[in-house]
């Protein structure tokens, strides 16, 4: 009887120490994808724009709730965009949430290289679009003129894209291109978002904000670390 | 993109014939022949023909003789009739289309990437007929990006050269379907000999407004927003418009796509999986519905544009009109 009872024993100790090692076998494996996949989306997803439908914009919780996600999961730099400036007059109360979050007015160096301890948002509506394209193109003609009225070249041949790209930043448009651009709304469309900044941008649907999940979110920013760019070639 | 045009262009597809009648015409210059490969040409005589198709319809196709054999182009004026779940109220006026996956879809079959060019003819030829047979005004299809002049210069070269060939080819046929050809793009890049022919083809076939066909060539979005804020300056310059008065709209009426009457694609369409716009059209897709399908070009047919279509259907009942 003493052992059977000691093989008994013997073999519920072994039956714990071998689940105790599944679970930690099972933590080291989470950690390990974790950190892998935080690499994945560091060093690919470096700017993420987010176009929600202007009905689905005024949800300010559901949008709090998607940025919490997304800081989650190491997406740190975020631009929010919706046509009618909904989530720019929502943008108080979601930093008063996001308290690790900092307006990318604030943030001094190149927004994409900054430290990952806090999120940068950037709030975007449609007069940063085509708006501002044309006041940045406003701004070279009348620096232009301005030099051929004091006797210099007028020439407006000059106007290059790289003209256009400085004249954005000093209309206030300093937003990068978006890696990403996730649409939740409707319809399959970025409404309206800044043309200017869309070159290579991915774009993904991702149906209404009403039923956003954890899960989709996951997925599409994986799907697009799996993307390889030709770029012309 | 533009290789998978010019061998639309030329291309030599066997049907069964029943009468052929060659009515004299003069034998025009070289096709390309893909299956030899890129560098290879093959000198082909082509004639006028009215022929008698399967079906019993009396046509008019180009029929060209090679090494003996004789090719007669499909019948462009067959249309298939509108599929029945779709509504011809609810038809998209302008689509724009990116042909994307030729290589890769040569590359899946063990194929040279000219033959991969050559199957996607056939899918731009079928959206072409389509779009022309089922009330769609425009179709602009993103042919030669300005981002693809980093390729070889012997790739561009070949690219242009062919390109250059197909246009001379098809410039009557295109006037006599009713069929508007417009190219936009950076034409200063662009050998004279191509631009004089781009000149011609727009001008021959300008006056048929059943349905047009936009072509960009050497096209980026940027240097479409570019071009037209120095076409906006220089109208300050000559007096014609004041600083005070540039705006958003005055920016949009100089972009290339004024050429048309619809210059806002309705629905993009993109295959191959990409799910990016790449510096196409940038200012004009801001309510785009977009497309994006898994199929290659080569295996875009008609039941993936019928999708295609439905699917922006369904979604102009549910959600109404666009800007």
């Amino acid at each position: 009887m003493d052992f059977r009872d000691g093989a008994h024993n013997l073999y519920h100790i072994i039956v714990a120490i071998g689940y105790l090692g599944l679970q930690l076998l099972w933590y080291f494996m989470q950690i390990i994808v974790s950190v892998w996949y935080h690499i994945s989306i560091v060093g690919k997803l470096r700017y993420l724009a987010v176009v929600i439908e202007s009905e689905e914009a005024h949800q300010t919780s559901k949008v709090i709730k998607l940025l919490q996600w997304l800081d989650s999961v190491g997406v740190k730099n975020v631009c929010l965009y919706d046509m009618n400036g909904v989530l720019k007059k929502s943008k108080d109360t979601i930093f008063q949430i996001m308290k690790n979050a900092k307006s990318i007015e604030e943030v001094n160096e190149d927004v994409t290289h900054h430290a990952p301890d806090h999120m940068t948002l950037e709030f975007v509506s449609y007069v940063d679009g085509k708006e501002a394209v044309a006041k940045a193109a406003n701004l070279i003609f009348v620096e232009n003129f301005k030099r051929h009225d004091i006797g210099g070249e007028l020439d407006h041949q000059i106007l290059l894209e790289s003209h256009l790209n400085q004249a954005l930043q000093i209309v206030g448009c300093k937003g990068p291109e978006p890696d990403l651009l996730l649409v939740y709304g409707p319809v399959r469309s970025h409404l309206g978002f800044p043309p200017w900044r869309i070159r290579y941008t991915e774009i993904v649907h991702m149906g209404s904000l009403n039923f956003m999940r954890y899960g989709s979110l996951i997925k599409a920013i994986y799907n697009f670390t799996k993307v390889r760019h030709n770029y012309g070639t | 993109m533009l290789l998978l045009l010019a061998n639309m262009f030329s291309l030599r597809l066997p049907i069964p014939l029943e009468k052929t009648l060659i009515t004299s015409l003069p034998k025009t210059s070289t096709t390309y022949s893909a299956y030899s490969g890129m560098t290879r040409f093959q000198v082909c005589h082509r004639y006028l023909s009215n022929s008698i198709t399967k079906r019993g319809t009396s046509v008019v196709a180009f029929q060209d003789e090679a090494d003996g054999e004789i090719f007669v182009d499909e019948d462009f004026l067959e249309v298939d009739p509108l599929p029945v779940e779709l509504q011809p109220e609810l038809m998209p006026k302008h689509v724009a289309v990116i042909m994307d996956g030729n290589g890769r879809w040569a590359k899946m079959k063990g194929l040279p990437t000219s033959a991969g060019h050559v199957a996607g003819t056939q899918s731009f030829k079928r959206i072409v007929k389509l779009c022309y047979g089922w009330g769609i005004k425009v179709l602009t299809v993103f042919a030669f990006s300005m981002d693809n002049w980093i390729r070889p210069k012997v790739e561009t070269e070949f690219l242009l050269n062919l390109f250059e060939r197909s246009i001379l080819s098809q410039v009557e046929e295109c006037k006599r379907k009713g069929i508007q050809i417009s190219v936009i793009g950076d034409t200063s890049k662009l050998p004279k000999s191509l631009k004089s022919m781009i000149a011609n083809a727009e001008e021959t076939t300008k006056e048929n407004p059943k349905f047009q066909l936009i072509l960009a060539v050497s096209y980026s979005g940027k240097y479409d927003v570019v071009q037209a804020c120095k076409s906006v300056a220089k109208k300050v310059q000559d007096g014609l418009l004041h600083l005070e008065e540039i705006n958003e709209n005055i920016i949009e009426k100089e972009l290339e796509t004024n050429c048309t009457e619809f210059p806002y694609p309705d629905l993009l369409i993109r295959t191959s999986g990409e799910l990016r716009v790449s510096n196409f059209l940038l200012w004009q897709l801001a309510y785009t519905e977009f497309f994006f399908n898994q199929k290659l070009w080569p295996d875009f047919g008609k039941d993936e544009f019928v999708e295609a279509l439905s699917s922006f259907q369904n979604r102009q009942r549910r959600y109404g009109g666009r800007h």
